[in-house]
């Protein structure tokens, strides 16, 4: 008989579940959001950040990081959550490649969840007036509904691209 | 999530079945056929930047469904009951399948055809175009909700008190 210490019986029964990925939970206001792991470059507490015209940006400010100024899309504008304040326990999630990295500015970072790929599903339609491209799907956690982000319809979410097409 | 008790009412054979229910002291009633569920009421996942008229989204059954609560569609600004009742309507080509807060489940209408009647140009300021019939029901007339219609368009409605 072959002993299995935990680590591996885990990683046998993981895959027996088939594969997984790997997303960052976060909050905004009170509910939770994902976003893939393999996506994230950096996890930053917020620091000073630019405000930026507000005629052209309304939910996007500017954050010096490594030397590079990047668009931060700041959540609860964006989602509508008031009120539109930064909370002790806000983080800015740096995600994105290439020329497209964009900061999201979150209420709180959670944890990590693995997640079925397959157990994704659609967000309906009626559920949201943002542009659809911003959300990958939904899956359920432990009986509660997690919005999960697409990290590319944030990059091309229309105030990033007015960023980086250099009109500020 | 449970389902509450089973809704009283007779399908009589060749006779439209609607599902009656109260919103805002008014009947309504849906085709019975566009009814696959009536659960009890769940506070859904609040998503962001909803219409007013959205709740949220649910899960049931392996789908995650969008939460309509019929009394803001219908402009009604006073909230409802503690304890209404989510119908799982069938809905339109992007949303299958929709959970609709109503007031109160009252019962499945069975009624000859000839007693639905066209209905005015409006009824409870509810223009004719969403409303599949009226018929009096123990005195008090019951209005058949096109409520595909209803979720399709974005026109707002002001219930007549």
């Amino acid at each position: 008989m072959q002993f299995l210490g935990p680590a591996t019986r885990r990683n046998r029964q993981k895959l027996a579940a088939g594969p997984t990925e790997s997303f960052l939970l976060f909050r905004v206001g009170e509910e939770t959001y994902g976003a893939t792991l393999q996506g994230i470059r950096e996890v930053l507490e917020p620091t000073e950040w630019t405000a930026l015209p507000p005629d052209r940006f309304q939910v996007c400010a500017a954050l010096t990081h490594r030397g590079r100024r990047l668009p931060v899309i700041r959540m609860r504008a964006l989602f509508d959550v008031m009120p539109d304040q930064a909370a002790g326990t806000a983080r800015v999630l740096v995600v994105g490649g290439g020329e497209r990295i964009v900061g999201l500015l979150v209420d709180e970072v959670l944890g990590v969840a693995d997640v079925d790929p397959g157990r994704i599903g659609p967000l309906p339609a009626m559920a949201t007036l943002l542009d659809p491209a911003l959300f990958r799907g939904v899956v359920v956690r432990q009986d509660r509904l997690i919005l999960l982000l697409s990290e590319r319809g944030l990059a091309e979410f229309d105030e990033v691209g007015a960023f980086y097409a250099g009109s500020v | 999530m449970t389902e509450p008790a089973t809704t009283t009412g007779e399908v009589i054979e060749g006779q439209p079945a609607a599902l009656m229910f109260l919103v805002a002291g008014r009947q309504f009633a849906v085709d019975l056929n566009r009814v696959q569920h009536i659960l009890e009421y769940q506070a859904p996942t609040r998503t962001p930047r909803r219409p007013p008229f959205v709740e949220g989204i649910i899960h049931h059954k392996a789908r995650c469904l969008p939460v309509v609560n019929l009394r803001k569609r219908l402009g009604v600004e006073e909230s409802g009951p503690p304890n209404p009742a989510l119908l799982l309507v069938a809905g339109t080509e992007r949303d299958p399948v929709v959970a609709l807060v109503v007031d109160r489940v009252l019962r499945v209408l069975s009624l000859p055809a000839d007693r639905w009647v066209a209905p005015p140009p409006r009824m409870f300021g509810i223009r004719a175009e969403f409303i599949r019939g009226v018929a009096n029901e123990g005195g008090r007339p019951v209005v058949w909700l096109e409520e595909a219609k209803l979720l399709l368009s974005p026109e707002p409605i002001g219930l007549l008190a």
